[in-house]
């Protein structure tokens, strides 16, 4: 792992005491687990497979390891990274039996990708290099409802479904699920400026598909 | 210590949005937060800071507490509002714009051959501000004869902060 | 990264701006980031439009689990609840 190892995050007390309700067999607090992971689940197994199918799969088959290894959890990590690390192995044997196997490595942000077209910048022969050549919208200038509608937030949804997996994955888990970034670093196994960097393409991606969209 | 803040002019902070206490006639009350440079921590200007934070109202504060002198600002571990510097108000914000506009010229044809290109950056800026104009000439500097004149530009502007706002020295 | 120690250009900032939101930028850099969005509109708006694009996507509702799902699991916590 190449995360510094006083990051390791053990599982919080209320994360022990769920536990102990799962082992005594509540289905309520199983159920609600479910619920609360699903996204999550989801979202990383789409990191290494390809299909919404396979993912859904991978997350059933997910919870099955869980149950099994449920007696033998020592709450050494959170419960939370436990249960997706567990997630991910079931999810990169799939991905490779699907010669999708996304490597250790791949996961890494890869070559350079400008948060903002260079063209949208001054160039080196222009007074004042670097500096907007005409400065993006102020949306607090735009009516409510249009940045707060739902066809915005629909916006925002496809053009997180069409970034790159570990972008994906790392923006689900930050901005939707509200994950720390440890937990992205436990389970992705990228370091925490690989995590910055993803989140960053992400955010930047998604962003310009909002301003495509509001300054329409 | 006595040092500068600048602030929204409803009195927020400018990065942090902080509601200061403001000084009524007499100072305003102490804040008090831990020191870490730009996440938290009373920041404030000295002198020499000022035209790198310039902005809408000026304060006068007292820092206590932990203090660290930083590059380009001052972090406190208290900090309280003196008194505002009435003498920035809009009108000497304009004038002081206007003098780094012609500086900015003045440093931009002076050259050969005069960077045009740079000189035609002046005059569409002004109505972004003194903070904008300050930065613009001191670059223009920075482009023709390097750091040493991008601050020698920057001690510029501040001394003439210093005698218009009419502040001491310290 | 920067072209000088004093000053960091628009092009720049926005490379940047997620980091400062998550606090993540050293303390030079931030006080770089900082002198430049109090002198430039272009990059303050740029930063609110991130700003309001964590919003956004903070919005999206998450996922239901689809039944079948549910249901799948629950068999499958009564199953391991009995062996």
């Amino acid at each position: 792992m190449t995360r510094a190892a006083a990051h390791e995050r053990r599982a919080t007390a209320e994360e022990l005491e769920l536990l102990g309700l799962l082992r005594a067999g509540d289905e309520r607090a199983f159920e609600e687990l479910v619920t609360e992971y699903y996204g999550t689940m989801i979202a990383v197994a789409l990191t290494y497979v390809r299909t919404r199918a396979v993912a859904e799969e991978v997350v059933q088959e997910a919870w099955l390891g869980v149950l099994k290894g449920l007696d033998r959890f020592e709450g050494r990590s959170s419960l939370k990274t436990w249960v997706l690390r567990i997630l991910v192995n079931i999810a990169k044997t799939r991905g490779t039996r699907e010669a999708r196997s996304v490597p250790f490595a791949s996961l890494a942000p890869e070559g350079d990708e400008p948060a903002v077209d260079p063209e949208r910048f001054r160039g080196p022969g222009d007074g004042f290099p670097g500096h907007w050549r005409s400065y993006p919208a102020n949306w607090h200038a735009l009516p409510e409802d249009v940045v707060h509608g739902q066809e915005t937030l629909r916006v925002a949804l496809r053009a997180i479904e069409r970034l790159p997996p570990a972008q994906r994955t790392v923006i689900v888990m930050r901005d939707i699920q509200g994950c720390e970034p440890e937990e992205v670093c436990e389970v992705l196994e990228v370091s925490e400026g690989n995590q910055r960097v993803l989140l960053h393409r992400a955010r930047s991606r998604v962003r310009q598909a909002l301003e495509e969209h509001l300054d329409a | 210590m006595i040092a500068y803040k600048f602030l929204r002019s409803d009195g927020s902070g400018v990065f942090t949005g902080f509601a200061w206490p403001l000084p009524d006639g007499s100072p305003g009350a102490w804040v008090d937060a831990a020191v870490d440079p730009c996440r938290s921590g009373v920041h404030a200007c000295r002198l020499r800071d000022l035209p790198l934070w310039a902005g809408r109202a000026l304060y006068e504060a007292e820092l206590a507490g932990d203090i660290v002198e930083d590059r380009t600002k001052v972090i406190a571990s208290r900090g309280r509002l003196l008194r505002r510097v009435d003498a920035w108000d809009d009108a000497l914000r304009a004038e002081y714009t206007r003098m780094c506009a012609d500086r900015a010229h003045e440093l931009a044809l002076g050259a050969s051959p005069p960077l045009a290109a740079w000189d035609a950056v002046v005059e569409p800026s002004i109505p972004e501000g003194p903070a904008l104009l300050g930065f613009v000439a001191a670059r223009i500097a920075d482009e023709r004869f390097g750091a040493e004149a991008y601050h020698a530009e920057r001690a510029r502007q501040t001394a003439w902060l210093v005698e218009r706002l009419g502040l001491e020295a310290a | 990264m920067h072209e000088s120690g004093e000053h960091v250009t628009c092009r720049e900032v926005v490379e940047l701006a997620s980091d400062y939101l998550e606090r993540a930028l050293p303390a030079d850099e931030a006080t770089l980031f900082e002198q430049h969005l109090n002198f430039c509109d272009g990059c303050l708006w740029y930063l609110e439009q991130i700003r309001a694009t964590v919003e956004t996507v903070g919005r999206i509702r998450e996922e239901d689990v689809p039944p079948e799902t549910r249901d799948k699991l629950l068999t499958a916590f009564r199953d391991w609840k009995r062996s």
